[in-house]
C-alpha cells in the first residue's frame, strides 16, 4: 500500500546538517482550556538541516509552531536556542536571537510597499541605508526585487508568499520556521520555492516547515515528524515515516490533500 | 464605632447608594450600546445634559413638574439615539470601533455647543418645593429628589430587564449582540435593532438628567462629568456587562459618598477615577470577570 | 536569476514630504510680516501647531488616542512656573530657576510620567488605552485644582523671567520666533521617525502587532518610546504656553476640552501625513478666528461638526483627501 499523494523523490537531500542542535525543545505540551493541542512532543534542529512536519488538519502543528516561536505559552517542556532556554521568551526576543517564522495566513503590512515590509524586518540588524540595501538585496533573492515599490497589498498569492519569506530572511536568523510555504502554488511557483527552500539549508540555516504536500515534504526534509491529534506519530527519516502504518492510516482517514 | 458614627456611616452610604443608582442607569446605558455593538459613546453625558435641560425649559416654559418632563425626554432621547444610529453611526461601517469613538466625541461637542448657544454657559436650576425636603427613613435622612431618582432607576432597570428576556424584541436584541451576522440570517433586522439599542441607551441618558435636574444646576458641559461617570461605571462592571454596570454604578456611588465624607470631598471625584485605572490595569475585564452573563 | 545589471533601486527610505513642511515654515515666517498686528492668534496657532504635531507622534504614528495631552500640556505650564516664581520655588533648589531649565525639568518629568503610564496601559488593547488617559488627566488636574503648591484653582502667575539669548520672553514678537522654532522641532522630529527603523516599526505595530512581533519589534516598547517622546514635546509646548499665558488656572489648562482639541486638531488635519496635524491647528485657529463673533465661545462646535464630518468623509483627515494614492503613513482602522 502506498500513499496516494506521495510520488517518486527526484532527489535526494544534499545539504548537511552538521553541529550540535541549536534549536532543542523537548516535551512540549499545549493545552487550551480542558483541551490538549499538542501533547509531549519533542525536537531537535541542527544548522544545514530541513526538520518537516506533518499531519492531518488539526494535528497541532501550527500550535507547535506557535509555541516553539513563542506566540504560544507552552503548558510544560522546554525549549532552548544556542543552549540558552527561551521556554518563556516572547516572540521579539526569539526573533532578536534569530529565529525566523511564516506565518500560514501570509500577513503583509498593507500599508506599507513591498520594499517597506521587508525593511521592518531589515532593521532588526541594520541601520538607515545599509538596511535598505540589505532589505534590496534579501528581495533579489526571493525574486521580488522588481516589485519593491508596489504596495504589498497588490501583491497576488504567489508572491505574497515571497515577501513573507522575504521578511523572515532579511531579519537574518538562524533557524528558519516555514508555515505552509507551498501548499495553495501551483506547480512551477512550488518548484521555485522548494529550490529556494533547499539553497538556503545549504548555506547553513536551519529550517522547521509544516508543509501538507507529501511529496514536496519528503524530497525536503532531512527529518520527519509526523503528528496526529497532537502527539507523536512516527518520526525519522522520510522514507521510513512515509511507510509506517500509522502514518499511512492516518493520512488516508483523513481528507488527504 | 458609637451610634453617631454609626449614624453618619449610614447616612453617607445610603446617600452614595442611591446617587449610584443614578450612575448605574447611565452606565447601563452606555454598556448597553457597547455590548450590542461595540462602539463606546462618548457623547453620552450629554444626552444627558439633553435631558437636563428639556426639563428645564419645559419648568421655564409651562411650569410642568420636572418629573413629568420624562414623558418627554425619554422618547425625545430614544428618537435622537435611534436617528443617530440609523443616518450616522451606521454610516462608519467596519470602521466602527475607532471611527466611532470620535464620531461620538464630535456629536457630544456639537450638542454641548449648541446648549451653549442656546441656553448661555450661566448654571440654571429649577426650583420646586419638594427639592430641600427630606424623609427619615430608619435614622437616616435623606432627600426626595434623590428618593425619587433610586426609585426611578429601579423602575427603568427593571424594564430594561423585562424588554431584554421576556419580550421578541429583547430577544432580537440579544441574538444581535451575540452574533450580528447570525441574527441577520434569522431575520432580524440588525440595522433597526442597533439604532432600537442606541435610542434605549440615549433615553437612558436622558431620563437620568431629567431625575438629576431637581438636585443639580444644568449648565451645557455638564455632560462631560456625566460622561467620565459613565466609562467609570462600565469599566468597573465590565464593558457591555449589564448587571454588572448596575453594581459597578452603586459602587461608584459608595466609593465617592464614602471618601469624600472620610477622606477629602476635594477629591470626591478622584476616589472613582483611581478605582477606574485600577480595574484597567489589574482587571481589564470588570470586577466580575467573564463569567457573568453579557447582555 | 542573472543579475549582471543592477536595476534602479527606488528608495524608500526618505524623510517623506520635505517640501510641505518647507512651504508650512515659509508661510509662518511670513506671518509677521503681514499681520504684525495679530501676534496673540500667531503665536497661540503655532503653540497649538506644535501641540498637534507631538500628539500625533503617539495618535497617528503609534495609532494610540490619547485624550489626556492636557496633563502633559500642564506638566511643562505648572513646572517652568512653579520653578521660576521666588515664593514657590523648593527651598532646596536655592532660587528661582531660569525658564529654560524649568523647562527642561517639566519635560523630564512628562517623559518620566509617559513612561510609566504606557508601561502599564500599552499592554491593554483598544479603547483601554484612551479611557485611561482620560483618567490620568483627571487625577492629574484634581490634584492640580487641590493643592497649594500648584496655586490650587486659582493657578498661578508668571514671574519676572530672565532674558533668553536676549530675547524679552514677554514681548510677542520673541515669542512667536519661539514658538516658530517650536513648530521647525516637532516638524524635524516627525520626518526623522518617519525615516528610522522606529517610525516603521510603528507603522508595523499598528497594522498587526503579532506579526511585528515575529520580525523582533516589541510592541510596547515601540508605543512607549513614542509616548515619551510625544509627552517630551508636549510639555516643552506647555512652557511655552504658560508664558504666552503668564497666568493660567487648571480650569483652563487642565479640562479634557484641550485635550481634545488637541487630538481633533490633528485628527481633523490628518494623521496620516506628517504636516497633516500642523495643517488641522492651523485651520481650525483661523475658522475659530473667522466665526468667532458667531460662535463666541462655542467654538468647539466648529471642531465637533469636522471631526464628525472627517470620521464620515474623509478618514485620512483633510490632508488626507489632497494625497489619495499618494505615498502616506496610513491610518490607524
Amino acid at each position: 500500500m502506498t500513499l496516494p499523494s506521495l510520488t517518486p523523490l527526484t532527489s535526494e537531500p544534499v545539504h548537511a546538517p552538521s553541529g550540535p542542535p541549536l534549536l532543542e525543545a523537548s516535551g512540549i505540551t499545549v493545552r487550551f482550556g480542558g483541551v490538549t493541542a499538542v501533547k509531549n512532543i519533542s525536537l531537535a534542529v541542527r544548522p544545514g538541516e530541513i526538520l518537516g512536519l506533518i499531519g492531518p488538519n488539526g494535528a497541532g502543528k501550527t500550535t507547535l509552531f506557535n509555541a516553539l516561536t513563542g506566540f504560544v505559552r507552552a503548558s510544560e517542556g522546554r525549549v532552548t536556542f544556542d543552549g540558552r532556554d527561551i521556554t518563556h521568551a516572547q516572540p521579539q526576543v526569539r526573533a532578536k536571537m534569530g529565529m525566523a517564522r511564516t506565518f500560514q495566513v501570509e500577513r503583509p503590512f498593507e500599508d506599507l510597499s513591498v520594499l517597506e515590509n521587508v525593511l521592518v524586518a531589515a532593521f532588526l540588524k541594520h541601520r538607515g541605508r545599509a538596511a535598505e540595501n540589505h532589505a534590496y538585496d534579501v528581495l533579489e533573492r526571493v525574486g521580488l526585487a522588481d516589485r519593491a515599490a508596489q504596495p504589498a497589498s497588490q501583491l497576488n498569492l504567489a508572491r505574497r508568499r515571497r515577501l513573507e519569506l522575504a521578511k523572515a530572511l532579511a531579519l537574518e536568523p538562524r533557524v528558519l520556521f516555514l508555515d505552509e510555504s507551498i501548499a495553495g502554488l501551483n506547480p512551477p511557483g512550488q518548484q521555485e520555492m522548494v529550490a529556494l527552500i533547499r539553497t538556503l539549508a545549504q548555506s547553513g540555516l536551519g529550517i522547521v516547515m509544516v508543509e501538507h504536500i507529501m511529496h514536496v515534504i519528503m524530497s525536503l526534509s532531512d527529518h520527519v515528524i509526523c503528528m496526529a491529534f497532537g502527539e507523536l506519530l512516527a518520526e525519522g527519516d522520510p522514507h521510513d515515516v512515509a511507510a509506517h502504518p500509522d502514518v499511512i492510516r492516518a493520512y488516508l482517514g483523513d481528507d488527504h490533500d | 464605632m458609637d451610634s453617631a458614627q454609626l449614624t453618619a456611616f449610614t447616612q453617607t452610604l445610603a446617600q452614595g447608594l442611591l446617587t449610584g443608582g443614578l450612575y448605574a442607569l447611565i452606565g447601563t446605558g452606555l454598556s448597553l450600546i457597547f455590548g450590542v455593538m461595540k462602539v463606546i459613546n462618548f457623547a453620552h453625558g450629554d444626552f444627558l445634559a439633553i435631558g437636563m435641560f428639556i426639563t428645564l425649559a419645559l419648568f421655564r416654559a409651562f411650569h410642568l413638574d420636572p418629573y413629568l418632563s420624562l414623558l418627554v425626554a425619554a422618547p425625545v432621547g430614544f428618537a435622537l439615539g435611534y436617528a443617530i444610529q440609523r443616518f450616522v453611526l451606521a454610516r462608519l461601517g467596519d470602521r466602527l470601533s475607532e471611527a466611532s469613538m470620535l464620531a461620538t466625541l464630535g456629536l457630544g461637542l456639537i450638542i454641548s455647543n449648541t446648549l451653549l448657544l442656546t441656553f448661555g454657559a450661566q448654571p440654571q436650576n429649577i426650583n420646586v418645593p419638594y427639592a430641600i425636603q427630606t424623609v427619615q427613613l430608619g435614622g437616616v435622612q435623606l432627600s426626595i429628589p434623590l428618593i425619587v431618582a433610586g426609585l426611578g432607576t429601579l423602575a427603568s432597570i427593571g424594564g430594561l430587564n423585562y424588554l431584554l428576556y421576556r419580550t421578541e424584541l429583547g430577544r432580537a436584541i440579544r441574538a444581535t449582540a451575540q452574533n450580528p451576522l447570525g441574527a441577520e440570517l434569522q431575520g432580524v433586522k440588525t440595522t433597526n435593532i442597533q439604532a432600537i439599542v442606541f435610542g434605549l441607551g440615549v433615553a437612558f441618558a436622558a431620563i437620568a438628567g431629567v431625575l438629576l435636574m431637581p438636585l443639580l444646576y444644568a449648565f451645557p458641559t455638564v455632560g462631560e462629568n456625566y460622561t467620565t461617570k459613565a466609562f467609570i461605571v462600565t469599566v468597573l462592571g465590565g464593558l457591555g456587562n449589564l448587571p454588572g454596570a448596575v453594581v459597578g454604578g452603586l459602587v461608584l456611588g459608595g466609593i465617592e459618598s464614602l471618601g469624600a465624607f472620610y477622606i477629602s470631598n476635594n477629591y470626591r471625584d478622584a476616589y472613582g477615577l483611581v478605582a477606574f485605572l485600577l480595574v484597567l490595569l489589574l482587571k481589564p475585564e470588570g470586577l466580575f470577570g467573564k463569567t457573568v452573563k453579557r447582555v | 536569476m542573472t543579475a549582471s545589471v543592477t536595476p534602479a533601486r527606488p528608495r524608500a527610505l526618505t524623510f517623506g514630504n520635505v517640501w510641505i513642511s518647507l512651504a508650512l515654515i515659509a508661510v509662518m515666517a511670513v506671518y509677521p510680516l503681514l499681520f504684525g498686528k495679530s501676534m496673540n492668534f500667531g503665536v497661540s496657532t503655532l503653540i497649538f501647531a506644535g501641540l498637534a504635531m507631538s500628539w500625533n507622534l503617539l495618535g497617528g504614528w503609534a495609532g494610540q488616542t490619547s485624550l489626556g495631552h492636557a496633563a502633559l500640556l500642564g506638566i511643562g505650564a505648572y513646572t517652568m512656573t512653579i520653578l521660576a516664581t521666588p515664593e514657590r520655588v523648593p527651598a532646596f533648589l536655592g532660587g528661582p530657576l531660569a525658564p529654560w531649565w524649568g523647562a527642561l525639568i517639566g519635560m523630564a518629568l512628562a517623559a518620566l510620567l509617559a513612561l510609566v503610564w504606557g508601561s502599564l496601559t500599552f499592554r491593554l488593547r483598544g479603547s483601554y488605552f484612551t479611557l485611561s488617559t482620560i483618567a490620568v488627566a483627571l487625577v492629574i488636574r484634581l490634584v492640580a485644582i487641590n493643592s497649594d503648591w500648584t496655586g490650587g484653582s486659582e493657578g498661578l502667575f508668571m514671574p519676572e523671567l530672565p532674558r533668553f539669548l536676549g530675547l524679552d520672553l514677554f514681548d510677542r514678537q520673541a515669542e512667536y520666533w519661539l514658538a516658530f522654532a517650536f513648530v521647525i522641532l516637532t516638524l524635524i522630529i516627525t520626518h526623522a521617525v518617519r525615516r528610522s527603523r522606529l517610525g516603521y516599526a510603528l507603522q508595523a505595530v499598528r497594522e498587526d502587532e503579532d506579526g511585528a512581533r515575529a520580525l523582533g519589534i516589541d510592541p510596547t516598547r515601540m508605543k512607549v518610546i513614542a509616548f515619551v517622546i510625544s509627552a517630551v514635546l508636549t510639555a516643552l509646548g506647555g512652557s511655552l504656553y504658560a508664558i504666552y499665558l503668564q497666568a493660567f488656572e487648571p480650569h483652563t489648562l487642565l479640562e479634557l476640552p484641550i485635550s481634545v482639541q488637541i487630538a481633533l486638531m490633528a485628527i481633523i488635519g490628518g494623521r496620516g501625513s506628517i504636516q497633516g496635524p500642523a495643517i488641522g491647528a492651523i485651520l481650525l485657529a483661523v475658522f475659530g478666528e473667522v466665526f468667532r463673533t458667531v460662535f463666541a465661545n462655542a467654538n468647539l462646535l466648529i471642531y465637533g461638526v469636522l471631526i464628525l464630518a472627517v470620521t464620515l468623509y474623509a478618514p485620512d483627515g483633510i490632508t488626507g483627501l489632497f494625497t489619495r494614492g499618494g505615498r502616506k503613513l496610513g491610518t490607524a482602522r
